[in-house]
């Protein structure tokens, strides 16, 4: 084992090969930890899960991009208010949170969600300071909530009409210019009120501070953690996809699905031609030539529509997914399997072992098989990019596992919602370098393990 | 001898062929059998309706006569395992009956119609690109060999390991992105602009239409080739006879040419024969990502819209072109080396 690792460590591209699959095993375990939703993995495709991000935003590092236009607003979610609680004396509790946010771009956020939870009939009240000293009074509402429902208004869809009301209050003409059906109320929060607001808004820069209120009126009731989400034009690390959902998140939760799938399928491939070409070698007669039609039967087979007319039909699982690509894989592995078998089936200690009356399963699993192991484990490794981009392919299709996040459907709704006719590259970019980038990996341990333990049998 | 080798071989590939024409027969019995006795149906009411004339009760015995006729046509009324050696003959003749939904340009039906269609497009497109991607790989491969080790060399083989993983069709995305969108240089995908230009117009439209597929398939697949073909030629060198050459002062170009390269070339052509008919059966996906309507594209379509008579005819296509490219190869092989086709076994 020592020896084995000077050897492999003096192989520079096998180093490279490791660390980058240490890396995608370490994102792969503590990848829910990093995420910026931890949920994705049970609700990728629960449309209310993402309602609050923006729609195909490109990432937020594009901002510091020269050739960008405007600026953009990072869209994020104010979590830790300043809360101060009363308690008057009539028994009712007064909640404030106040949510400071600093806004300093051109384009005003495309929305704000107020989100919060709680019990009982709870008046809410929501009203935001602006830096010109300004007070818009947004939401005033007794609401009814029961426990555990996730409670949102939205700025942008649910306050036009306080909008309006507010520039009223401050020049009945600019507000007589607006169109409460046409506005978007939180440009107009965020602009300067000047003349210029109905048509071409000028951004008002500043902090701005959101309050909310929450009156308790008995101990029943209760109004917990508020947070507030901006919506922007540019999100995380890797943007948004048109279901508003976040690349990143799909990404690193997609490493565990290829690494389970790539290892898992090529470690039964690798199995099953193994030990069918041992047996086929071993047994010989019968068994030999029925292994060899199925073998050519098998090899025969175009593999893609093959596999694209059985997951149509059978609308596979991951697991069933798995057990089809084996099903056309094992042919990899098997016929330099058999030639070295029938070489190693001849040696003088496998013809002591027989004649001392070891039966066949022990021959093959001790004598046999153990030979055979280190050319096995560089066949798996380099047996994995080419199962990883099957599965892509079907599930570029739509026809893998809808319960995973996997690259493969990633890209699969990006090509059917037109990301690559729109130009989302965020979109289609990141998957398919994490697909070459997973391949590249196994590619290198595997031609660097093939290096190394060059097994002695081989022939060619 | 090597007749009796090519004879042997041939006729087990046509075995096999049988076989799985057989199994396709059985997997789809059912579904097809369901389409072919709905269009029977549709076939003898409109028939009928032709037939204004005739009473009631003499229309209902006309129809129920056409379509036993039919169906005793198609061996429909026979137990199951007739009815899929019926349909195995005809597939295995070619006779794949309608399309459901699929219809070929003109308008037709006819299921030999809409793959003789789409076949010489697949063709066109991987014929053109197993060649340029041949040429430009060997040119690769002899540079990185010339210098193993050098920048050239390393850089070409980290290359071939990242592409090794690389789907091409994640390719074809990023470059209809690029090339089409953002870039308007190519055609986002089809044949031809509509209307079609005639003439020389025509042929360079066509050939506008085909450089994008073409270019995303061969970046792609030139590394692959050069990787192998230096690997061979580094193999080569290292032969007495190379050395022999060298010292009798041959040379360097003409030893890398004339000695190494002749020895390399079969194994590098066997690659681009597997690797033409690979693609033609199996490249599904880059001719849906560029709109190319050829055979992988309306396996596609076929899968999508549930038309098993199409589906299951480009199946035995893809199928026959696989079987073709493996007696090809092996052909070739028996030819270069005498000891396949005495043993007669790989």
């Amino acid at each position: 084992m020592r020896e084995f690792w000077t050897e492999f460590s003096k192989i520079r591209t096998g180093l490279v090969g490791l660390g980058i699959l240490m890396a995608f095993v370490v994102l792969a375990v503590i990848g829910p930890a990093i995420v910026p939703f931890p949920g994705a993995i049970d609700h990728w495709r629960d449309i209310s899960f993402w309602q609050d991000n923006p729609q195909a935003a490109p990432p937020v590092w594009t901002n510091a991009l020269p050739w960008t236009g405007g600026k953009g607003v990072v869209s994020s979610v104010l979590t830790h208010p300043e809360f101060s609680e009363e308690k008057e004396d009539s028994g009712v509790t007064v909640r404030k949170y106040v949510f400071p946010y600093a806004y300093s771009v051109d384009e005003p956020p495309r929305d704000l969600v107020v989100r919060f939870q709680g019990q009982g009939q709870v008046p809410v009240d929501i009203s935001v300071h602006r830096p010109d000293g300004l007070d818009a009074p947004l939401y005033r509402e007794q609401l009814d909530i029961a426990q555990g429902v996730l409670q949102r208004v939205s700025i942008g869809r649910n306050c036009a009409q306080e909008v309006i009301e507010f520039v009223r209050a401050h020049n009945e003409d600019l507000a007589a210019a607006l169109d409460p059906d046409l506005i978007k109320p939180v440009s107009i929060l965020f602009s300067k009120l000047d003349p210029s607001m109905a048509d071409r808004p000028a951004a008002l820069t500043g902090v701005y501070t959101i309050t909310v209120t929450a009156l308790l009126l008995n101990d029943q009731f209760a109004f917990q953690s508020p947070s507030v989400v901006v919506s922007g034009h540019v999100s995380g690390i890797l943007g948004t996809d048109l279901s508003k959902r976040d690349v990143f998140t799909g990404i690193v939760v997609g490493i565990r699905w290829a690494l389970i799938i790539g290892i898992l399928t090529s470690i039964l491939t690798v199995f099953v031609g193994v030990v069918l070409g041992v047996c086929a070698a071993y047994f010989g007669g019968a068994v030999d030539w029925l292994l060899n039609r199925l073998y050519e039967f098998v090899y025969l087979l175009p593999v893609l529509p093959f596999l694209i007319v059985i997951s149509a039909v059978f609308k596979p699982t991951l697991w069933t997914l798995i057990v089809i690509i084996c099903l056309f894989f094992w042919t990899g592995p098997y016929k330099p399997v058999y030639s070295m078998a029938l070489q190693i089936r001849e040696e003088t200690y496998v013809e002591a072992s027989r004649a001392l009356g070891a039966r066949p399963g022990r021959v093959i699993f001790r004598h046999i098989l153990p030979l055979l192991l280190p050319y096995s484990f560089a066949v798996m490794a380099l047996s994995v990019p080419a199962v990883i981009v099957y599965e892509a392919s079907v599930s570029l299709l739509g026809l893998g596992d809808s319960s995973i996040v996997t690259w493969g459907q990633i890209l699969h709704d990006a090509l059917g919602q037109g990301a690559v006719i729109n130009n989302l590259w965020w979109w289609v970019v990141p998957p398919g370098v994490m697909i070459a980038l997973m391949g590249m990996s196994f590619a290198f341990l595997g031609t660097a393990l093939d290096r190394i333990l060059h097994p002695r049998l081989r022939t060619r | 001898m090597y007749r009796a080798f090519v004879l042997k071989r041939v006729l087990y590939a046509a075995l096999m062929y049988v076989v799985m024409v057989c199994v396709y027969s059985a997997l789809f019995n059912n579904v097809a059998d369901q389409t072919l006795r709905a269009q029977i149906e549709e076939q003898v009411r409109q028939e009928s309706t032709r037939l204004k004339s005739a009473s009631a009760e003499q229309l209902h015995a006309l129809i129920e006569v056409q379509r036993q006729i039919k169906l005793n046509q198609y061996h429909l009324n026979e137990p199951l395992p007739s009815r899929i050696f019926w349909r195995s003959v005809r597939t295995l003749l070619f006779d794949f009956g309608n399309a459901t939904i699929i219809k070929a340009s003109n308008g037709d039906r006819l299921v030999r119609g809409i793959i003789l269609e789409a076949l010489p497009r697949t063709i066109l497109l991987f014929t053109s690109e197993v060649i340029l991607t041949t040429i430009l790989g060997v040119a690769l491969g002899l540079y990185m060999a010339r210098r193993p080790g050098g920048f050239l060399d390393r850089f070409s083989s980290a290359v071939t390991m990242i592409t090794n993983g690389l789907p091409s069709w994640w390719l074809g995305m990023i470059a209809i992105m690029v090339f089409s969108y953002t870039l308007p240089l190519f055609p986002s995908g089809g044949l031809h602009t509509n209307p079609a230009p005639t003439g020389l117009a025509g042929v360079i439209d066509y050939l506008w239409h085909l450089s994008l597929p073409l270019l995303t398939l061969v970046v792609l697949g030139v590394w692959g080739t050069g990787y192998v073909t230096r690997n061979i030629v580094l193999s080569t060198l290292q032969e007495d006879y190379v050395m022999a050459a060298r010292a009798r002062g041959i040379p360097e170009r003409r030893v890398l040419f004339g000695h190494t390269l002749r020895t390399a070339m079969p194994a590098i052509m066997t690659l681009a024969v597997l690797g033409l008919f690979a693609s033609i059966a199996g490249n599904i996906i880059v001719e849906g990502i560029f709109g190319w309507p050829g055979i992988g594209n309306l396996y596609f379509i076929a899968v999508q819209q549930n038309d098993v008579p199409v589906l299951m005819a480009t199946l035995a296509i893809e199928t026959l072109v696989n079987m073709l490219g493996f007696v090809l190869l092996d052909l070739i092989y028996g030819f270069l080396d005498p000891r396949i086709k005495i043993g007669g076994r790989a």
